[in-house]
């Protein structure tokens, strides 16, 4: 058998935005991420708890290495996304940045209480939100170590 | 035998009928007036007989038998005639004249030698005066010798007759009981048998000695005499004897009278009078001491011989002997009960010598030999010194003391009295008390028809009883009176404390008119329910306002619990109860809450407790001052309404904002950020309207997320709950300054402060305050550089005035206002960034948090921005 080097490994992202506009911007800015990203995006949390629990049409994604999770989301809300992750043992381990237009110290503080690994509120701006999701692919994906779960 | 047929036989005669030829009328004629005359005949001596044998005492008693006899045999002549018509006893009827004959010739005789006797025979009228006066004399005699037998039978005494031989003449009937004897067994005895053995001899001597000088007198003066009874037991006896004339010589009349209970009487006298407590003695008119008892000895010292037979002076101390005598004198003149001496003091001399002071009571003693004084002494030293404490303890006594007579005058007094009432002693002494006292002390004293004077005192007796009085000068001044009774010989006495009570008079009048004054007040406030509630919790009293709040008027809720007033469940809560619990334990309780009005309606009531104190310190009742704030509840409900509407709607705007600028946030964002990528991708690609169209687009995104993110920082600042605490105001300036290094430091502004309190307030919008205005200094610079200067100062209104001082464009004064609205701009764009809600938010905040901010300025010369806050917050 031949062993591929096609590069490093890919990076499983699973995006969970309702705004396309933002999707789009999102993945212009991770073009230029060093690793390689595999974006999956869903638009709201009923998509996303399928996905992740590899439902349906979701059932051969791979687990992400890190979710980036908008709270004001249609039918599931954000927060409810977030706590059902996290009291999920086959999932609580997936690094959650939420990343979400309310810079509301309630939402912060709620996200954390949730167990968010991290709470981005978006820039107005474009280049403020470029550099925060660069920022986050310097730091989630190259500083920081992941953990990999067998069998997940 | 022979004789007497005789006598009777009629020998051959014929009857007298032959004689009249026996013709009926005759016969008859003849018959039947002899037999009338013989019986008129022998009636007379009948009657005759009846006279004699009738009056004993009939003199010519002779005479009349003879008549007699010769009626008798006359009739019986008339009688033998008749006889004689049918029977011829002529011998016997001639017997019969014979007889006949004889005794009326002795008749004859005897009536003429009664010839001068007749004569002399008083007539009948004569004799029949005679005989009444005789009638007279007797009756007289008679009737005096009924009345003095009356008397001597009707004596209670026993009367005895005595001669001078010694013997009983008469006695009575009472002499019989007394001795024992019948009348017949006493006549004609000697009186001795009614004399003891004993006494017999004396008894001999005395009675001659009677008969000697007769003269009426008391037998055996001062010795015991004693009578002997028939059954020979003696018995005391008081003789008195008179001398009896009678014609036939002087008797001697004895009343004789049983001395046992009279010896008993004097026995039981004398123990009595020795047993009695006080010293008695009796003395005669002469002054001689007759009797003593051992009273006597004692108090005086003597031994009772020593006293009998003296003269009474020898207990008078000498310097009084010459006045007792006299009194003496005076009192056997005119002898009646009385206290010695009245008024004096008396003193008596014992025995060693001492003298003593004594109270002395007399009484006449009657007896048969004359008045006796009795006299009761008592030792009255006890008593004298009595009166002298008595009479200390009056002088002393603070009140004025006054002792009033049963009429009415005043007996004594003392200093206070005179003071008090501005007179001298004397000028009181025998007064009317009514003179000092017009109206209600001498009614009290006096007995009327319904009581006697010792109950009507004794009703008066310890009641402090309110008088007015007056004083010499005539002023009259308010008095209370305390009367006690006195009892002395004279009668009951009261003495009156008097005690002025101006004073106090004038304190109750003044209390009464605070009190009413008072009463004035509570009773007028009517919007304030005043009542007072005793212990259990029962209205006691009730003013104006409270009729006008609750509803009750007086009457209807006096006495009632002032539960009513409480509804129902809280009733059942224990409310009424708790609140006088803990005005009790805490004197005080207030309350808010609903009440209920008579009529059903309820009110919002303030109701305060009061537990109320006596002078003692202890509970007597609770005060309860309730006022109706329904409105001022209702103003308040509508007020926190209002504020709760206020408060929402700011809310609502708040959120409004809030959500407004965030949601519309996210679709600029996509604006801005693509129109971005356009002007980063495209940029030289495409022709230069397309950039500058894209550069238009772009900087009116970048302006818009700039009002937007403005307006949500307007929005939010002040709405977050405040965290109110004590911060350092340095700290805060530190703060802001460091947010802004990069402008100080670019602007090259100098920013000083000075000394910046600790102030209760939310540090971070005091940051945020400070950050904007010193932002705005150092941004609305002039030429030179920013000069900025910071400082507190205390206004004494417990408030600190900040202020930020610049040296930068300064503001026309017709801007000071607008420039706090927001988005409000005195510059544009190209000159100054900004939004203009900087100052908008400062204001914001500062209100919020109790203050005020304002500015003064002046154009070209820079700017002092003044903000106030609370020193603690006030808000």
């Amino acid at each position: 058998m031949e062993l591929h080097v096609t590069g490093m490994a890919a990076f499983e992202i699973l995006l969970v935005e309702d705004s396309p506009g933002d999707v789009r911007l999102t993945r212009e800015a991770l073009k230029d991420a060093k690793m390689h990203i595999n974006l999956h995006v869903v638009s709201d949390g009923i998509e996303a708890m399928a996905l992740l629990n590899r439902e349906g049409e979701y059932a051969n994604v791979p687990r992400p290495d890190l979710i980036l999770l908008d709270l004001n989301l249609p039918r599931k809300d954000g927060r409810q996304v977030l706590e059902e992750i996290k009291a999920n043992p086959a999932l609580m381990t997936i690094p959650i940045v939420i990343l979400t237009t309310s810079a509301s110290e309630e939402d912060v503080l709620r996200s954390y209480r949730l167990h968010a690994n991290c709470y981005i509120s978006k820039p107005v701006d474009l280049d403020g939100f470029l550099t925060v999701i660069k920022s986050i692919d310097n730091f989630w994906l190259s500083i920081v170590k992941l953990p990999h779960e067998p069998g997940l | 035998m022979e004789f007497l047929k005789w006598l009777v036989g009629s020998s051959g005669f014929m009857p007298h009928g032959y004689c009249y030829r026996w013709v009926p009328g005759l016969v008859w004629l003849h018959g039947i007036s002899d037999s009338l005359i013989f019986l008129a005949y022998m009636s007379i001596p009948v009657t005759l007989m009846y006279i004699v044998r009738r009056r004993k005492n009939l003199a010519f008693n002779g005479t009349f038998v003879c008549f007699g006899v010769f009626i008798v045999a006359c009739g019986l002549t008339h009688a033998m005639e008749v006889w004689n018509l049918w029977h011829a006893m002529y011998w016997l009827a001639g017997m019969i004249k014979a007889v006949t004959a004889a005794a009326s010739v002795a008749t004859a005789v005897l009536l003429v030698r009664l010839v001068p006797q007749a004569v002399g025979v008083p007539s009948a009228g004569e004799l029949s005066g005679a005989n009444a006066r005789l009638i007279e004399q007797a009756a007289a005699l008679s009737a005096s010798e009924e009345k003095f037998r009356g008397l001597l039978e009707a004596a209670p005494d026993a009367m005895v007759i005595v001669d001078p031989g010694g013997f009983i003449e008469l006695v009575n009937a009472q002499t019989e009981r007394l001795f024992g004897y019948t009348r017949q067994e006493l006549l004609g005895q000697s009186v001795d048998i009614l004399v003891p053995k004993t006494l017999r001899e004396g008894h001999g001597a005395h009675r001659h000695g009677f008969f000697a000088a007769p003269k009426v007198r008391e037998m055996g003066k001062g010795l015991a005499l004693y009578g002997l009874r028939k059954d020979g037991t003696e018995f005391p006896v008081e003789i008195s004897l008179s001398p009896l004339e009678t014609d036939t010589g002087t008797l001697a009349l004895a009343a004789i009278r049983d001395g046992t209970q009279r010896r008993k009487a004097e026995t039981r006298y004398r123990a009595l009078l020795e047993a009695a407590p006080d010293a008695m003695v009796i003395v005669g008119s002469g002054g001689i001491i007759e009797l003593v008892n051992a009273q006597t000895e004692r108090l005086f010292g003597y031994a009772k011989q020593e006293l009998l037979g003296q003269s009474v002076d020898i207990l008078v101390p000498k310097s009084s002997r010459e006045g007792h005598g006299a009194h003496r004198q005076g009192f056997f003149a005119a002898p009646k009960v009385r206290e010695m001496g009245k008024g004096l003091a008396l003193y008596g001399l014992r025995k060693d010598g001492s003298e003593f002071p004594v109270e002395i009571s007399l009484s006449p003693l009657e007896t048969d030999t004359g008045t006796l004084a009795l006299a009761a002494i008592r030792d009255g030293t006890e008593r004298r010194k009595a009166e002298a404490k008595y009479s200390a303890l009056l002088e002393a006594a603070p009140d004025a003391m006054v002792v009033v007579n049963q009429a009415g005058e005043i007996i004594l007094l003392n200093l206070q009295a005179e003071k008090r009432f501005g007179y001298y002693r004397d000028e009181l002494l025998g007064q009317q008390v009514k003179n000092i006292i017009p109206v209600g002390f001498a009614e009290r004293l006096i007995a009327d028809g319904t009581r006697t004077a010792a109950e009507a005192l004794i009703q008066q007796i310890g009641t402090g009883i309110e008088l007015s009085a007056r004083r010499k000068d005539g002023s009259e001044f308010p008095i209370e009176i305390m009367l006690s009774p006195l009892e002395n010989a004279e009668g009951i006495l009261v003495t009156a404390a008097i005690r002025d009570i101006s004073v106090r008079k004038a304190a109750e009048e003044a209390l009464r008119q605070s009190e009413e004054r008072l009463r004035l007040v509570v009773s007028s406030v009517t919007d304030y329910a005043i009542l007072m509630l005793d212990l259990d919790g029962c209205v006691v009293s009730w003013n104006e306002g409270a009729e006008r709040i609750i509803g009750y008027r007086a009457e209807e809720i006096i006495g009632q619990h002032f539960s009513h007033f409480y509804l129902a469940e809280d009733i059942d809560k224990g409310k009424p109860v708790f609140e006088l619990a803990e005005a009790t334990s805490n004197g005080r309780s207030e309350d808010e809450g609903w009440r209920v009005r008579k009529d059903g309606s309820r009110f919002y009531a303030n109701v305060v407790v009061t537990a109320l104190y006596d002078e003692t310190g202890r509970l007597r009742g609770f005060g309860k001052i309730t006022r109706d704030i329904t409105e001022r509840r209702r103003s308040e409900e509508h007020l926190v309404k209002t504020a709760e509407d206020l408060k929402r709607s700011n809310d609502q705007l708040e959120q409004f904002a809030y959500v407004a600028s965030h949601d519309l946030q996210e679709p600029l964002r996509m604006v801005a950020s693509y129109t971005q990528l356009l002007a980063r991708r495209y940029q030289g690609r495409l022709d230069s309207d397309a950039d500058e169209f894209i550069a238009y687009a772009v900087d009116g995104c970048n302006r818009m997320q700039g009002l937007i993110r403005d307006l949500l920082a307007y929005s939010r600042s002040g709405s977050e709950s405040k965290l109110l605490r004590e911060i350092s105001g340095e700290t805060a300036l530190d703060e802001a300054l460091a947010n802004l290094r990069v402008s100080i430091e670019e602007s090259g502004a100098t920013v000083t402060h000075d000394l910046l309190p600790d102030l209760t307030t939310d540090d971070t919008q005091l940051v945020q305050v400070l950050q904007n205005l010193i932002g705005n200094a150092i941004k609305y610079r002039g030429t030179a550089a920013p000069l900025v200067h910071v400082t507190a100062t205390n206004n004494g209104g417990k408030e600190w005035i900040f202020a930020v001082r610049d040296n930068g464009l300064g503001i026309a004064p017709q801007y000071f206002e607008r420039i706090f609205i927001i988005f409000q701009r005195l510059h544009g764009r190209q000159e100054f960034n900004g939004t203009g809600i900087g100052l908008a938010i400062c204001k914001k905040i500062v209100e919020r948090l109790g203050g005020r901010i304002w500015v003064e300025s002046q154009l070209e010369k820079g700017s002092t921005f003044y903000f106030s806050l609370p020193e603690s917050n006030g808000d």
